[in-house]
């Protein structure tokens, strides 16, 4: 199997997430091994995924989380 | 039995997150926050057994989410919102200046996206659920789930371009 780029963008997602099989992963590592473009997008989603994890989540305010803890305590 | 404290104990965050992203609006996330675990205290979406805890939990959160941005549509506007993102997780006061200007690029970029798409990589790329998990929270088909993915991500890469090297993350 041999894949354009077009076709890597369209699985790279499957690819970083680990759902794709053995030939789709052959396939992409050939055509990475040879296109720089490609790989620049494939480290560039790693990156964003990896600041996504780090960064993304939003701490609930200690205010809001004491008020709604207390609701649950009195409402249980 | 379930101890509803102590699922409000490890998964408040990850609410917050998925209703503060999709609603742009803390004290509405706030109330979305309390609703879903009201909602599970009082019996209103029994846990059947068929899954993860955690999604079980994301998935009422999502419903009590879009019912609320359904009856208040008046919204705080982005900038507003954007203002008050210093209770994030992360990163923390001594991040570096690159650092801390990725993330707030991250949050426009985020808050940028059509809301379909966002719900799919809050739940994947923030929370890191499953994608079997988002596709039964959000009531899709995995491979919908995949393209919102792909989509998303593209587009976030897109806007993102020059401060997604190895040095900023």
């Amino acid at each position: 199997m041999k894949l354009t780029c077009d076709q890597l963008e369209h699985v790279l997602s499957e690819l970083l997430d680990g759902e794709s099989d053995e030939a789709l992963e052959a396939a992409a590592g050939s055509h990475l091994a040879t296109c720089d473009a490609c790989r620049v997008v494939v480290e560039n989603t790693g990156h964003l995924r990896r600041a996504s994890r780090e960064y993304g989540r939003i701490r609930l305010p200690d205010e809001a989380r004491d008020r709604i803890r207390q609701a649950l305590t009195s409402d249980e | 039995m379930i101890s509803v404290i102590s699922l409000f104990d490890d998964l408040a965050d990850g609410v917050y997150t998925l209703a503060f992203r999709l609603l742009r609006d803390r004290h509405l996330a706030e109330d979305a926050v309390q609703e879903t675990f009201l909602a599970i205290l009082r019996g209103r979406a029994p846990y059947r057994g068929d899954g993860p805890l955690a999604a079980w939990v994301y998935r009422i959160g999502y419903r009590q989410t879009i019912a609320i941005g359904r009856r208040r549509r008046d919204i705080a506007t982005e900038t507003e919102e954007l203002a008050r993102l210093d209770d994030r997780t992360s990163p923390p006061a001594d991040a570096a200046a690159l650092e801390r200007e990725l993330a707030r690029r991250l949050d426009t970029a985020i808050n940028g996206l059509n809301p379909t798409l966002r719900a799919a990589f809050v739940l994947r790329d923030i929370e890191e659920l499953s994608t079997r998990e988002v596709a039964e929270i959000l009531e899709l088909s995995e491979s919908a789930v995949k393209m919102r993915l792909a989509r998303a991500r593209a587009e976030l890469r897109e806007q993102l371009e020059g401060y997604l090297s190895e040095a900023h993350v």
